[in-house]
């Protein structure tokens, strides 16, 4: 499909900016990125450079469609490769950020649960396994201690994320 | 006497799916003269599929919490898992970088009376053997010598980049995990894909399963063809569950047979400690019953 530059958003770079993909403009699409990505050898690769041109010329609907971003495995290896110091990995973090803001249905689950329990798996779970082991049965974290949940969910209510999205929390 | 303290960061994967890596961790540390105080109340990281991909401040935030609660005790937090620690370095980094955003994350804390000051670093429990106790320290700390037993190391991709802010070994070309293994006694076969990643984090796994199970099975591959390794050593739980797992999916879809026992560091260096397998190897995929009787009989 040609691509219609006339429908090109400037916008789109400053938002990916603020999100933190600060240093966007330095990138010069030499692919050092995608070169050794474990995520670039999928069917559908992940191809952070693309992904970069893509907000360079400003491809708004292009760019929210493009859940290859999701697939990074978060090794860092195109920041510490990258000759520009671009930090590829956080322009993917950005581009995240970007699209659910943009389309909420790209809000990991994650977070509920998180917001929940305080974790992403049920540490309070194994108090068997965990005996057995000679471990304390739930282990020292928030999950023992109910009071302290309750001080990290209101630490998180101040965020945006979860005023803004409050049925996904439990909240409002 | 102890002459390091740390406060021990558990994280989610360890203590829910394998504590006896918690438990090896307990156990081998204070024997080496680290102290591990608990970080009573601490939370996800939060892992970078989490709050991080969608509400930078929330993650920054949960960083603080939990680097707060290690303020508070007057220490440094100790981790092992790779991904704990590349969030928890990287949001602490940000924090004491940005002065806009540590006021912001503190308003946010505020509310739970808390406070991140940037007071308390973060380490990876690679970095503390390494270079707080010392491979000397650990050969002399052990009954049991792994001699003649061949053991892959594998250094996790979050506790090498990116190297400016979190590094402390050879970011392309890690030796550090190497050299603590050879401290027990056993040798460490180099092969082609060596410094590969395990391709277990993040979303790949998950979105992409045929190509993510082949990207790990030509790292596995390469160990199988190049070296007679009798099991992988990993210090990152999203590690060891990973090799553990793909291991017993491929040797089920009939793609050869992938039976390499996997353990993190200390579960290894708890055994050559003596202590018992039972409270500090005792959960695994990949059966470990034989090396660990090979290796206790040694």
């Amino acid at each position: 499909m040609a691509i219609d530059l006339t429908k090109a958003d400037r916008t789109l770079v400053n938002e990916i900016i603020e999100l933190g993909g600060e240093d966007i403009l330095k990138c010069f699409q030499c692919g050092t990125c995608v070169a050794d990505c474990p995520a670039a050898t999928a069917e559908m690769p992940l191809r952070i450079k693309k992904l970069i041109h893509m907000i360079h010329l400003g491809l708004r609907d292009e760019l929210l469609e493009e859940d290859s971003v999701w697939m990074c495995v978060t090794c860092t290896a195109c920041e510490e490769r990258c000759p520009r110091g671009v930090k590829p990995f956080e322009v993917c973090l950005a581009i995240r950020r970007w699209q659910a803001k943009e389309d909420p249905t790209y809000i990991p689950p994650a977070l509920g649960e998180i917001f929940k329990t305080g974790h992403t798996q049920n540490v309070a779970n194994v108090p068997e396994l965990r005996k057995s082991l000679g471990l304390e049965e739930v282990p020292p974290t928030v999950a023992k201690f109910p009071e302290l949940l309750k001080k990290f969910q209101e630490m998180l209510k101040c965020s945006k994320i979860v005023q803004e999205y409050g049925f996904m929390f439990g909240v409002g | 006497m102890p002459v390091f303290k740390y406060g021990f960061f558990l994280g989610c994967n360890i203590p829910a799916i394998r504590p006896d890596v918690e438990q090896a961790i307990r156990k081998t540390m204070p024997k080496l003269g680290v102290e591990l105080v608990d970080v009573k109340g601490s939370a996800c990281c939060p892992a970078f599929g989490t709050y991080p991909s969608a509400d930078e401040y929330a993650a920054l935030a949960i960083n603080a919490w939990n680097i707060s609660i290690a303020e508070e005790i007057g220490v440094d937090i100790m981790v092992e898992c790779g991904s704990c620690y590349s969030s928890l370095k990287l949001g602490r980094d940000c924090l004491l970088r940005d002065e806009e955003k540590r006021k912001k994350v503190n308003e946010m804390l505020k509310v739970a009376g808390k406070k991140f000051e940037g007071k308390s670093d973060v380490r990876h429990i690679i970095d503390v053997l390494y270079n707080d106790v010392g491979t000397e320290k650990i050969s002399r700390s052990i009954n049991i010598k792994l001699d003649g037993i061949k053991v892959i190391a594998h250094s996790p991709c979050h506790m090498l980049r990116p190297s400016n802010v979190l590094g402390f070994d050879n970011p392309e070309r890690p030796y550090m995990l190497r050299e603590l293994i050879e401290a027990l006694g056993a040798e460490v076969p180099r092969y082609s894909r060596e410094f590969q990643c395990c391709g277990g984090a993040g979303g790949f796994k998950r979105r992409a399963h045929i190509e993510a199970v082949e990207y790990t099975k030509k790292k596995l591959d390469a160990i199988k063809e190049e070296t007679d390794a009798d099991l992988i050593v990993v210090s990152c739980i999203t590690c060891l569950l990973h090799f553990d797992e793909i291991q017993k999916e491929l040797t089920e879809k009939g793609k050869g047979n992938y039976s390499i026992p996997v353990f993190d560091y200390n579960q290894l260096l708890a055994l050559c400690m003596g202590f018992d397998p039972k409270e500090v190897a005792a959960i695994s995929i990949i059966p470990r019953d034989e090396i660990i009787e090979r290796i206790i009989k040694s």
